[in-house]
C-alpha cells in the first residue's frame, strides 16, 4: 500500500486522508497542534446553515483516529522533503509532549491537580488552561500535552503532580523530540491560516479598550463550549451588550497590512450577528463592510435575512477610530456613512473586529524545506491559478484549503478532496 | 489635477471612507470629508474644489493619511490642490493668517532687514558661525503678536540655554528666514521656494553640518520640504526633543522632578516625522507620564494648520482636547510645539463654551518645561 503526507490536520487535511484512506492509501496526517481540527474545532457554528461546526468536524476527527489507514502524528512538523514523485522521504519531529500516547487515557485525573495556569490560546486566551492540558473536550488524539514552557516540574524541577495521580503511568518527563523518516508517494500541503493580530492598529485600541475583540475571540464567547458558556460579556460588569459593531476587512483589502480580501469575513459578521440575536432578543448588531461580499451558494440570501428578521443594520463605511469613555467602558465607533455621506458616531457595548486571515505561522520556513514557492500574499503558489491550481512547481506535492488562497469551509473541503485526487494519480502510478 | 491625483495615489481610493471616519474635522464640521474631496477629485471636479472653502478646512493632520488602506496621501493631495487654486486666485480663509501669511512673504524679499536676535540675553551665548545652528522660526514674531497669552520668545531662549549647557553656542543667523511651511501648505509654492533658497544660503554660509529646530514644522519642512534645496550637502536636522533626549541618555544634562505630565502629539512631528518616544522620555526623565487616550498615532491635532482655517469648529476641537488633558489629573499639557500651545492658550483665553474648570490646565512648551528642570539652574 502506497502512502501520502498529508501536512495540516484541519478541515481540508481531514478531508484529504478520509478521502485517500477510503480509497486504500496509507496516510501520515502530521499536525503541528496536539489536536487535530485547525481552526473548524474553534468556530461555534457554519454559515450559512448555522450548524454546530463541532458537531460536522468531530465525527470526521473520530474517523481519521479510528480509520486502520491513517496515523496521525500530531505535535508534530516536517522537517525535510527528499526524493521525487512516487517515492519521498519526509523527516517527522514528533516534539516531546511528555506523554506516553499508547497509555494515556485523556482522563483529565492531571490536568485537575496541575497547579500552573496560563492564558488558554484555544479559548482566544480569555480563560486559563493547566500546564497539561487537552485543547478542547472533543480534542483528537484524546491525549495530554504538557507545554514545557510553563510546566513547573520541566522548568523548575518542583511539582510533579501529574505523574503522581497518573494511574496509566503515561507521564514521561524524561521524553526527548525524536525524528522519523517517513516513505511517501505524494505530499499534500494544507497548513491553513493563522489570525492577524491587530493590535498594531492603534485606531480601533484592540488591547487598549476592554469591549474591543476580535471575532476569533467572540467565536469563543459565543460558543456554548467556550469560556463564558455561550454568554456575551463586556466590561465592566459582565452583561450583555445592547449594541455591537462588527468592523470588518481589519487589516484586510489594505495595503498596509494584507492587501487581499480574506473572502469569509463579510459572511461570518452576519453569523456571528444572527448568533447574536439567537443568544439574546435585545441586542442590535451593526456590521460596517466595505463591499458586502456574500457571493456564494445561499449566502446573499443570509445577509438578507439577517437584516429582516435578525435587524442587522448594515452600513457601508470602514471605521476610522474607536475611542472609549473611560468610566462606562462604552465604546465610540467613528465612521463615514458612504451611503448617507454623513460623519457620524456611533455608542456600541462590544466592536468585534473581523480581523484578516494570513498565512500559517512558519509557511515561508515549510515552504523552503517542501521547494515550493510562496505568492505575494506568503500563500503556497500553484503551479497555474487557473489549470493546475492544487499543483505546485514541485510534482508529487499538492496544496489544498486557505494555504492555497483565501476560501471559506465548504471550498477548502472541496480542494481537500481534489488534492486527493490528484495525489492518487501519483501514488497509483499514473501520474505525468 | 490629475498630475496630482497619480502624485498622491488619489486613484487607489475605493470609497471606503476610513479617512473621514478618521478626520476630526469631519466629526466637528458636517460639510467637511476627504473622502467626498477625493471623490470628486477623481471626477474631474477641479473647479468646484478650488472654489469650495472647505479645500482650506484640512488640518494636513495626516489622521487619515497614515491609516488609508489604499495609501492614498491625502495631506499632499490637498497641498496640491491648495497651490492649484492659489493659482487660480483663491487663499485661504483665517483672519490671522492675512497677517501671518504676509509677514512670511515680506521675509522672501532678499533685501530686507530683520530685527531677529533681540531676544538674545547676555546670559546666552551664541555664535555666527559654526556647526551647530538653532533654526529659531517664527518665534521672535509670535512674540510681538500673541504675547498677550504666550511667551513664544521663552521656547528660544529655552532652546538656547539647554544647548549652552552641553557646551554648545549655537549659530543664530539675522538673516533666518520663515520656513516657508505655511506658505506651502496654502498653495504659495512660489514664494516657500524663494524662502527656501534664502535659507540655504544662509545655512550654507554659516557653515553648520547640524540644524536644531523647537518647531516640529520647520523640522518637516528642512528635512522633507526642503530635500531637493539640500542636495549634495550632508546637513543633520534635529527636533530639540529628540536633542534633549539623547543628552538624557548620555547623562550630560540631569533634570528635576517638575511635576506630572500629559503630552500632546503636534501632527508635524508625530505623524508626519514618526517622532513621538523622544519627547515622552524627555518628560520621564522630569516627572510622571499620563497619557490621553488619544496618543502618538491617534493624537487629536490642535484645530488649526498653517494659519488656513481658524473658526468655531478649531475652537470645538481645541476645547475637546483641552477636557481630555485636564481629565487626565495631570499638573500640565506639555506639547512640542510653538503652534500647539499658541492654539490652546487662545481658545481658553476668550470665551469658552464649556465651565472653566474643565479645561484650566497650564499648559507648557517642552523645551520651556526641561530648562526650568534642569538641575542646578
Amino acid at each position: 500500500m502506497k502512502s501520502v503526507l498529508v501536512i495540516g490536520g484541519g478541515i481540508a487535511g481531514i478531508q484529504s486522508s478520509l478521502d485517500l484512506a477510503n480509497r486504500g492509501y496509507h496516510i501520515y496526517l502530521v499536525e503541528r497542534e496536539p489536536s487535530i481540527g485547525g481552526h473548524m474545532a474553534l468556530l461555534d457554528k457554519t454559515f450559512p446553515t448555522n450548524d454546530c461546526s463541532m458537531c460536522i468536524l468531530a465525527p470526521k476527527m473520530n474517523e481519521c483516529n479510528a480509520h486502520p489507514n491513517i496515523d496521525i502524528l500530531s505535535y508534530s512538523e516536517v522537517m525535510d522533503l527528499s526524493g521525487n514523485a512516487g517515492d519521498f522521504t519526509a523527516r517527522v519531529q514528533r516534539k516531546a509532549r511528555y506523554i506516553n500516547e499508547e497509555k494515556c487515557t485523556g482522563c483529565g485525573d492531571c490536568t485537575a491537580k496541575c497547579p500552573s495556569k496560563v492564558p488558554n490560546e484555544y479559548n482566544g486566551n480569555l480563560d486559563k488552561r493547566k500546564s497539561i492540558f487537552l485543547p478542547y473536550p472533543q480534542a483528537v488524539p484524546r491525549v495530554m500535552t504538557i507545554d514545557r514552557e510553563h510546566c513547573i516540574y520541566l522548568t523548575k524541577g518542583k511539582c510533579g503532580n501529574c505523574k503522581k495521580v497518573c494511574n496509566a503511568g503515561a507521564v514521561d518527563y524524561e521524553q526527548k523530540d525524536t525524528f522519523v523518516d517517513l516513505n511517501v508517494a505524494a505530499v499534500i500541503v494544507a497548513t491553513g491560516f493563522d489570525m492577524f493580530d491587530p493590535t498594531h492598529m492603534q485606531e480601533y485600541g484592540y488591547g487598549k479598550y476592554a469591549n474591543v475583540i476580535t471575532a476569533m475571540e467572540y467565536e469563543r464567547m459565543i460558543c456554548a463550549s467556550g469560556p463564558t458558556g455561550g454568554h456575551l460579556e463586556t466590561a465592566p460588569d459582565k452583561e450583555h451588550p445592547g449594541k455591537i459593531a462588527f468592523i470588518q476587512c481589519v487589516g484586510s483589502r489594505d495595503l498596509q497590512h494584507n492587501p487581499y480580501c480574506c473572502s469569509v469575513c463579510c459572511m461570518h459578521a452576519i453569523k456571528e450577528s444572527i448568533l447574536a440575536r439567537e443568544h439574546y432578543e435585545d441586542i442590535k448588531p451593526y456590521i460596517f463592510y466595505t463591499d458586502l461580499r456574500a457571493v456564494g451558494k445561499g449566502f446573499e440570501e443570509y445577509a438578507v435575512r439577517g437584516e429582516k428578521e435578525y435587524g442587522i443594520k448594515y452600513i457601508r463605511g470602514r471605521p476610522g477610530q474607536i475611542t472609549e469613555d473611560a468610566s462606562t467602558k462604552t465604546l465610540t465607533v467613528w465612521y463615514d456613512d458612504t451611503v448617507n455621506r454623513k460623519v457620524k458616531g456611533l455608542e456600541v457595548d462590544m466592536a468585534v473586529l473581523c480581523t484578516s486571515l494570513i498565512p500559517a505561522k512558519g509557511s515561508d520556513k515549510l515552504a523552503a524545506i517542501l521547494d515550493i514557492e510562496l505568492d505575494e500574499y506568503g500563500l503556497y503558489k500553484s503551479r497555474d491559478e487557473l489549470t493546475a491550481p492544487l499543483d505546485t512547481r514541485r510534482p508529487g506535492v499538492f496544496i489544498a484549503g486557505y494555504c492555497q488562497s483565501p476560501k471559506d469551509i465548504p471550498e477548502s473541503v472541496a480542494q481537500g478532496s481534489g488534492a486527493a485526487a490528484r495525489a492518487t494519480e501519483v501514488a497509483g502510478g499514473a501520474y505525468i | 489635477m490629475k498630475q496630482i491625483i497619480k502624485r498622491t495615489k488619489a486613484y487607489y481610493c475605493v470609497e471606503c471612507g476610513k479617512c473621514s471616519g478618521s478626520c476630526p474635522v469631519a466629526r466637528v464640521n458636517e460639510g467637511f470629508s476627504p473622502r467626498v474631496i477625493v471623490e470628486r477629485a477623481l471626477s474631474g471636479m477641479k473647479g468646484e474644489i478650488e472654489g469650495d472653502r472647505e479645500l482650506w478646512t484640512c488640518l494636513t493632520c495626516e489622521a487619515c493619511t497614515t491609516k488609508c488602506p489604499s495609501t492614498v496621501k491625502f495631506s499632499e493631495f490637498i497641498r496640491g490642490m491648495r497651490s492649484s487654486a492659489f493659482n487660480s486666485g483663491y487663499t485661504s480663509r483665517c483672519s490671522q493668517g492675512g497677517l501671518l501669511h504676509s509677514i512670511q512673504r515680506v521675509q522672501s524679499y532678499r533685501d530686507i532687514v530683520q530685527n531677529r536676535l533681540q531676544w538674545i540675553s547676555d546670559d546666552l551665548k551664541t555664535s555666527t558661525e559654526g556647526e551647530v545652528l538653532y533654526f529659531t522660526g517664527c518665534l521672535p514674531y509670535f512674540e510681538n503678536l500673541f504675547s498677550g497669552f504666550v511667551n513664544p520668545l521663552e521656547i528660544a531662549r529655552s532652546t538656547v540655554k539647554i544647548l549652552n549647557k552641553a557646551g554648545i553656542s549655537p549659530v543664530v543667523s539675522p538673516n533666518e528666514r520663515c520656513c516657508g511651511h505655511d506658505l506651502l501648505w496654502t498653495g504659495n509654492v512660489e514664494t516657500f521656494q524663494k524662502l527656501a533658497r534664502l535659507n540655504i544660503e544662509m545655512i550654507k554660509e554659516s557653515g553648520a553640518s547640524r540644524i536644531v529646530t523647537s518647531c516640529p514644522e520647520c523640522l518637516r519642512t528642512l528635512k522633507l520640504d526642503y530635500a531637493d534645496f539640500f542636495e549634495g550637502t550632508d546637513i543633520e536636522i534635529v527636533h530639540i526633543s529628540e536633542f534633549i533626549s539623547s543628552l538624557i541618555k548620555n547623562n550630560d544634562i540631569k533634570l528635576n522632578r517638575a511635576g506630572i505630565m500629559t503630552y500632546q502629539d503636534p501632527c508635524r512631528l508625530g505623524r508626519h516625522m514618526g517622532i513621538y518616544d523622544a519627547p515622552r522620555e524627555v518628560i520621564k526623565s522630569m516627572g510622571e507620564l499620563v497619557e490621553m487616550n488619544k496618543n502618538r498615532e491617534e493624537s487629536s491635532c490642535c484645530g488649526v494648520s498653517a494659519w488656513a482655517t481658524c473658526e468655531g469648529n478649531s475652537k470645538l476641537m481645541q476645547i475637546e482636547r483641552l477636557i481630555e488633558a485636564k481629565s487626565t489629573g495631570a499638573d500640565m499639557l506639555v506639547t512640542s510645539c510653538p503652534k500647539c500651545l499658541i492654539h490652546f492658550r487662545c481658545a481658553v483665553h476668550n470665551q469658552i463654551p464649556v465651565e472653566k474648570e474643565k479645561v484650566d490646565i497650564p499648559v507648557v512648551d517642552l523645551t520651556v518645561a526641561a530648562c526650568r528642570a534642569l538641575a542646578g539652574e
